[in-house]
């Protein structure tokens, strides 16, 4: 008995908008590297995203909700500012009572966060069986150039004690103050920056590359020994410049982009990032996850994919599967939907 | 158990009244009906008063029935509003049948009276809600329309009904409406109009849903031995019959009957001694189209699935071998959701005594009549069998 | 103005999150909503709560048209137009009312294999009441 990923699984919604449609709204689309996003439709949010993406970590893990003991949810876009949505989850998902829930709010760094607080939940003893579902729908105003790339998605992973699909080895965090980069204010719907792109550029690489080298020196290890990289993809163009800091080539890191397809998924694009992985992932392959949090901090974290993997393979929808189920919508539909109109 | 017989009949017209309270449209059709019995009645012989009004729009629903007798001037008397959705009035009806029959008093009156046109659009749609199962149909976005639209979805699929059948009966009760001077819509339609109108809940569409309106009806009944006292034409309750449905269309087994109707209906002929065939004149109640074809089948006027065929064969229209809502029905007559029940007693009396106005729409040597009235989507449904 | 009470939405969020039905001990039958009087044998009847599978087919539907919705529903409605409700009925044999999501017209049929999925049904009072709406199944997956 080990404790470990027993399971994972992601929801990406349908709709999808295209880099011709912000063209022909605002003659460009200041997002570099993707094509195309998704787009959360009317009856959806970070919560309903968060259930169906649940419901498959649960089936792919084989663990029945009635024994999880934590529920952990993470996102910069609950649809409450104050109110338990991991409570709804619970619920939804068929949980009992007697678990430990929490929201991790306010930082794209929550899912990450949110994973190795679970996984020290179990190893603490506290509880066998922990979900953690990172869902996120982040919001700008349409006039702005950085609500271009923000797009939607979910990633679920069940965390606990069996015969783990994956172990996390080590992990690394760093917190460094900073100021005006990507924000939010209490009581505003909109993400904000003060738009200083050398500044916000140089404070993710940095942070980034700080967790992540004191992860390489904590387990003697070289970018070279893993095979997959999952980093921050704000847009297209941002993991390629991290990487070049660090040493990784684009073969380590482009298997877990999505951000091309999906555009910015908040706090859950390191999780999908790292589903996307690990549905190719063989058994002794080692993946690397940053993520990256506004204000700011970073988690580095080491996973290695054990035998057990190759016994869920396409038992659930994987993420090339919801990327491939998508249906095109044009600019003012696009802004009805997200209530921008 | 002592018979009943009708002694007058009231009805305003129906439509938008924008210049009377509902105190007054009630006022009018009460004296109407008083004015009908022939002989002459003392408004104080009254005994029972039994109204039927389903609230549209709030205004007085609390102790409605004092309002209503104190503004006729029968103070001091019993009183009852009766509220059974679009089967109000015909449960007030029924109500006063049950006193008179008892024997707890000699002269009752029932009616029902209804103001859906002073409140705003947007608002009525939800008092039209309200008679639906909140808790389910309603929150998942379900209309009244809606509910009615299922129901024909499934006709359509288990018996090949088709849309054309559906305004078949907007056409037919558009062509007695129009020679209804107490008729909302008082203008013919084609066929055509009717499939190329929009959409309200798929299949029905605009020419598939009866209007909102606002109107009072009023009935005068006594016991059958008194009868000719007050009256030389008076019309015999020959049979009555009530029942209840599941609210919720989805918890039915069927839902391409209505059950209550059924079962209403098979009270009302035990009690008259008579069969389907034996009726000369019913009104049904055809809030949507749908709800007529599935009433043909529902009162036994052809075997199930067979409601099309009959509207195909003419056999509904005055002059066919079942002539339905001469009156024009909900459908062009207008439907004042209080007023309605007793609006179709009124119609059949009439029928019954030959006494329309409009010859063209008078179904000759009427005497046997049906009335049929039901509330929502069938949770309550109430029927009259009348004799001349 | 009558609308659907918070405590009363609450009570039956076994049913609107998760599809509780409540199987009566007594004659086996599957309530959905739960009663306290069985909708079968019609006894004031002990329960027990079963999961349904949330997988059905369209037993009836209609497309509610933009202008007519119920009040709970205009903002939605302005948003996206009209929208299909059906009567699904579940594998179980039980029969629930829904809205249909993330269709296709041709989707649109009696027969039709439908799934059960979380999402936000109305918001009153800035409370989201969330619940559940059917899908087109397109493809079997692999049984979940």
């Amino acid at each position: 008995m080990s404790i470990g990923i027993l399971g994972y699984g992601v929801y990406i919604p349908r709709y999808r908008i295209n880099r011709a449609e912000y063209i022909k709204a605002w003659g460009q689309f200041a997002a570099a590297g993707i094509e195309e996003k998704a787009v959360p439709g009317f009856d959806e949010d970070s919560v309903t995203m968060a259930v169906e993406a649940s419901l498959n970590a649960l089936n792919h893990a084989k663990v029945d909700s009635k024994k999880l003991n934590a529920i952990y949810f993470a996102s910069t876009s609950s649809p409450y500012c104050e109110k338990l949505v991991s409570s709804t989850i619970a619920m939804a998902l068929g949980a009992p009572p007697r678990v430990s829930v929490a929201d991790y709010t306010s930082s794209t760094m929550a899912a990450t966060s949110a994973l190795l607080l679970s996984l020290d939940f179990v190893a603490s003893g506290r509880g066998h069986f922990a979900l953690v579902v990172a869902s996120d729908c982040p919001y700008a105003d349409p006039s702005e150039f950085l609500e271009h790339p923000l797009g939607a998605g979910a990633a679920a992973f069940v965390v606990g004690e069996g015969t783990p699909i994956a172990t996390i080895e080590a992990s690394e965090c760093t917190a460094i103050e900073a100021l005006g980069e990507r924000f939010r204010k209490d009581g505003e719907k909109i993400i904000e920056t003060l738009g200083i792109p050398p500044y916000t550029q140089a404070v993710i690489v940095n942070t980034v590359t700080s967790s992540v080298k004191a992860l390489l020196d904590k387990t003697g290890r070289k970018p070279s020994d893993f095979n997959f990289v999952v980093l921050p993809q704000f847009d297209g163009g941002l993991p390629s410049g991290i990487a070049r800091k660090i040493g990784f080539e684009e073969t380590q890191f482009v298997p877990s982009m999505i951000v091309s397809q999906v555009g910015d998924a908040g706090a859950a694009s390191p999780l999908i990032g790292l589903a996307k992985v690990l549905d190719e992932a063989k058994p002794g392959h080692k993946v690397l996850v940053a993520s990256y949090g506004a204000g700011a901090g970073s988690d580095a974290v080491s996973v290695s994919i054990n035998e057990e993997i190759m016994k869920r393979k396409g038992t659930v929808p994987s993420v090339k599967d919801y990327l491939a189920k998508k249906k095109y919508i044009d600019y003012i539909y696009y802004l009805k939907i997200k209530k921008m109109i | 158990m002592q018979k009943v017989a009708i002694i007058g009949v009231g009805q305003t017209r129906f439509g938008d009244i924008i210049d009377k309270k509902a105190e007054e449209l009630f006022a009018e059709a009460f004296l109407e009906a008083v004015n009908d019995v022939d002989k002459g009645i003392d408004i104080s012989e009254i005994q029972e008063v039994y109204i039927g009004n389903s609230g549209v729009g709030g205004g007085q629903l609390g102790n409605f029935s004092s309002l209503m007798t104190d503004y006729i001037g029968l103070t001091g008397v019993s009183a009852l509003r009766i509220e059974n959705a679009c089967a109000s009035s015909g449960f007030a009806m029924r109500t006063a049948v049950l006193a008179v029959s008892s024997g707890v008093c000699d002269v009752a009156l029932a009616g029902g009276e209804e103001k859906m046109s002073d409140t705003p659009r947007k608002r009525v749609r939800y008092w039209l809600g309200i008679s639906g199962d909140m808790q389910w149909e309603r929150l998942s976005g379900m209309t009244f329309a809606g509910v009615y639209a299922l129901m024909a979805m499934r006709h359509m699929h288990e018996y090949g009904t088709k849309r054309e059948h559906l305004a078949m009966v907007s056409v037919k009760n558009h062509k007695n409406g129009a020679y209804n001077p107490k008729a909302h819509l008082q203008r013919e339609t084609t066929l055509e109009r009717a499939l190329a109108s929009p959409m309200v809940a798929y299949p029905l569409t605009l020419f598939d849903c009866c209007p909102i309106s606002d109107g009072a009806s009023a009935v005068i009944v006594c016991k059958a031995e008194l009868a000719k006292k007050y009256t030389d034409t008076p019309v015999y309750v020959a049979g009555h019959g009530a029942s209840t449905d599941r609210l919720s269309v989805f918890q039915r087994e069927d839902i391409t009957s209505i059950n209550s109707s059924v079962i209403a209906a098979k009270q009302a002929y035990k009690m008259a001694s008579v069969k389907p065939e034996d009726i000369d004149v019913a009104e049904v109640h055809d809030c949507f189209t749908i709800a007529e074809i599935i009433a043909y089948e529902d009162l036994g006027f052809c075997p199930k699935g067979k409601g099309g065929k009959l509207l195909e064969e003419g056999q509904a229209e005055i002059g066919g071998k079942i002539p339905v809502n001469p009156s024009g029905g909900l459908k062009s007559k207008g439907h004042p959701i209080g007023a309605t029940g007793t609006g179709q007693i009124y119609e059949i009396v009439n029928q019954l005594r030959g006494s329309v106005e409009k010859k063209s729409r008078q179904v000759s040597g009427a005497e046997i009549g049906l009335t049929h009235n039901t509330g929502g989507s069938g949770g309550t449904t109430a029927v009259h069998i009348l004799k001349r | 103005m009558a609308h659907v009470s918070i405590p009363s939405y609450w009570k039956t969020l076994p049913q609107r999150y998760c599809l509780i039905g409540m199987q009566c001990k007594n004659c086996g039958t599957i309530n959905f909503p739960a009663r306290e009087i069985c909708i079968s044998c019609k006894q004031k009847s002990e329960f027990e709560p079963t999961k349904l599978s949330g997988r059905g087919k369209i037993y009836s539907y209609t497309v509610i048209a933009a202008g007519s919705a119920p009040p709970e529903f205009s903002e939605q409605e302005k948003l996206a137009g009209s929208f299909p409700v059906a009567i699904v009925e579940l594998e179980e044999g039980v029969r629930t009312v829904a809205q249909i999501t993330d269709y296709e017209p041709e989707d649109l049929k009696i027969g039709a294999e439908v799934e059960a999925v979380f999402r936000r049904i109305y918001e009153e009072d800035k409370v989201i009441r969330y619940g559940l709406k059917f899908r087109p199944v397109k493809e079997r997956k692999s049984p979940l």
